[in-house]
């Protein structure tokens, strides 16, 4: 192709950035990943000369991870349930009603994406103590429904408002009711942004520390809280073995959807509008 | 299909408001069984409110709204057993093509295989036998159209609703799916209202013609009666050409017709314009019932008129020829056919002549 010099140069440039970018992204990952499977029993230069599993065995054999991984998953999959119903109902209801202060509704619903984490974990603690409410799983799943619930609304909200109205007075005046031609019609179409919220929820409350660390107690903690515990205590590479296992862990959920619901639906949402 | 004298809707006075605007100000008309009716306006007339109103989507503040004799007061869309085709087909997309058109059947509860025979019937109907397992997403517009009118026909609805049903698609599929939607809906019989701003559309798929402005209804009649007729400057102007001619009327001449002096001073013989009185007329006349004829030519009968000018601009749009042509009375369009013969270049000085039954007479807005 002559005569598109400019467009190769440019081309170039945007293949420049996304490299970098990839880079910049991808480099603490791979670097994680490696140190996970580093054979020294201390922090040495990479790339390591030798691989083992030993840090895995050690963290297997760590009751104290195991303990943090199994109630990350059990709260993940408990409050990404419950923000999901929560989520999704509210999400149509704010898309069919139509009343004064909607916006602002909406934006309350959002607002746990903008208070500072720690703030909204320690509001939390304290108004939960002042009800008595001191079981550490409780404390944790009620925190980290109010800090999934924000992706859940949006992620429906947005995937709902895509649906052409159209599609909805279809179903109505070939003889559907408005509550088949909900099920019939919209959720279905509206699938694939709760299921990509779902994803979104669940890798939140995987992650996060901020909320978690104010609602723990000495027997219940999450995975991530347990590493940064484990690290001020004694730092060894079972750390990183343990990153690896939480990026498994969601990994694996993903691939679940895959197969389930079909990710390129799940990304490529265009097809469905 | 004749159109039976059995009414299958009836709006008398329908008043609907947003607002404070009137999307439907006292609009009454009533469609009989077999007929099929165009809705036709710019956009903004109400038509597609009207639409709206007999689909159920919308209710009116006054007036009353009737589908075969029964009132629609209350009603939600599922119960009033009309189809609607939707501008943009509004096809489900995580359904196949037989899942759409069986959709309508299955909330009637049709048993499994007459929902199966009747979805072939209507493929069959369409031309899309064998697309039946395709997603609408894999299909063009046209036969995205198609499938949609398969869906609304499936149910044999009282009453087919279609909204700019071609409007979407480029011109010359549109002209290709005009003709085939009007023999697939002949050929069911179905009572049909289409809504369009596409005069083609309006004057080709319908028997009768309800020309909507602001809100109300301008003129109902024929699609021959709402050419040649019009009524109103607006229907005159909103369908098809016209050249004007504004002036007051001097009186009527001894050979039957009437005589209108123009503002530019010209003297042209019209038709009676049915009411006395003096004030502005405005008189119009297609461009394609004006012939050219020499600059010499005279007056040979009573009636006609001939109007000198100089040809400024020839267009040839393949089938026929416009000539624009200047002369006392302003730019003046002329339509011929395009035939074998002369033909005019610009410059050329002509005479234009026409008849005075082929003007229409009409009182100038706010006059």
């Amino acid at each position: 192709m002559s005569g598109r010099g400019l467009d190769n140069g440019f081309r170039l440039l945007g293949l420049l950035m996304i490299g970098v970018i990839v880079c910049f992204l991808l480099t603490p990952i791979a670097v994680t990943v490696t140190m996970a499977f580093d054979a020294r029993a201390y922090l040495g230069p990479l790339p390591p000369p030798a691989l083992s599993f030993r840090w895995f065995e050690q963290f297997f054999s760590d009751d104290y991870f195991l303990r943090g991984l199994s109630t990350s998953i059990q709260l993940a999959v408990a409050s990404v349930s419950v923000s999901l119903c929560v989520g999704v109902a509210t999400a149509f209801a704010l898309d069919r009603a139509s009343f004064l202060g909607k916006e602002a509704l909406i934006s309350l619903f959002l607002s746990p994406l903008i208070v500072p984490p720690v703030v909204t974990g320690f509001a939390l603690l304290l108004f939960l103590s002042h009800m008595g409410l001191v079981y550490g799983f409780a404390r944790l799943f009620c925190g980290h429904i109010i800090i999934t619930v924000p992706y859940t609304i949006r992620a429906t909200l947005a995937s709902v408002a895509g649906i052409d109205r159209s599609l909805t007075e279809a179903a109505l005046i070939l003889g559907a009711t408005d509550r088949r031609a909900f099920w019939d019609v919209t959720f279905p179409l509206a699938r694939t942004g709760i299921v990509s919220g779902a994803i979104f929820a669940f890798a939140v409350s995987m992650d996060d520390v901020a909320v978690s660390i104010m609602l723990t107690d000495a027997k219940t903690y999450t995975l991530p809280i347990a590493l940064i515990s484990s690290m001020r205590a004694n730092f060894d590479l079972s750390i990183a073995a343990a990153s690896v296992m939480l990026m498994l862990v969601t990994l694996a959920l993903i691939l679940i959807l895959d197969k389930f619901v079909g990710l390129n639906r799940v990304i490529g949402q265009g097809v469905f509008r | 299909m004749q159109p039976s004298s059995e009414t299958v809707i009836e709006f008398r006075n329908v008043i609907k408001r947003f607002g404070a605007t009137t999307a439907v100000d006292g609009v009454t008309f009533t469609v009989g069984a077999g007929e099929t009716v165009s809705l036709l306006g710019p956009s903004g007339c109400g038509k597609t409110t009207t639409l709206r109103l007999i689909s159920g989507f919308e209710d009116p503040e006054e007036g009353i709204i009737e589908i075969a004799g029964e009132s629609m007061v209350g009603k939600r869309p599922y119960e009033r057993n009309v189809g609607l085709l939707f501008q943009h087909y509004a096809l489900f997309p995580h359904m196949t093509v037989a899942e759409n058109v069986a959709y309508g059947l299955k909330h009637r509860r049709w048993p499994k295989a007459e929902i199966a025979d009747r979805v072939g019937e209507m493929l069959r109907l369409v031309q899309l036998k064998g697309f039946e397992d395709r997603s609408p997403g894999q299909m063009s517009g046209g036969q995205q159209q198609r499938v949609a009118l398969a869906r609304v026909l499936a149910t044999r609805p009282k009453l087919v609703l279609l909204d700019e049903p071609l409007s979407a698609l480029d011109a010359k599929l549109r002209e290709e799916l005009r003709l085939e939607l009007k023999q697939i809906l002949t050929s069911v019989g179905s009572t049909t209202i289409v809504v369009t701003h596409d005069q083609n559309e309006a004057m080709s798929l319908a028997d009768r013609i309800i020309v909507m402005n602001r809100g109300r209804i301008e003129q109902q009649g024929t699609p021959d009666e709402i050419y040649m007729k019009p009524r109103t400057a607006f229907v005159a102007a909103f369908i098809g050409r016209t050249n004007w001619f504004h002036g007051r009327i001097a009186g009527a001449s001894d050979d039957g017709f009437f005589r209108l002096t123009t503002d530019a001073g010209t003297s042209l013989a019209i038709p009676d314009p049915g009411v006395a009185g003096g004030g502005k007329w405005s008189v119009c006349i297609r461009p394609e019932r004006m012939a050219v004829t020499g600059p010499d030519a005279k007056i040979g009968r009573s009636g006609d008129n001939l109007l000198p000018g100089k040809v400024v601009d020839v267009v040839n749009m393949g089938a026929e020829f416009q000539y624009i042509v200047d002369g006392a009375e302003g730019r003046v369009m002329v339509v011929e056919a395009n035939r074998e013969g002369p033909r005019l270049r610009t410059g050329d000085r002509v005479s234009l002549l026409f008849r005075a039954e082929d003007c229409v007479v009409l009182p100038q807005d706010g006059a």
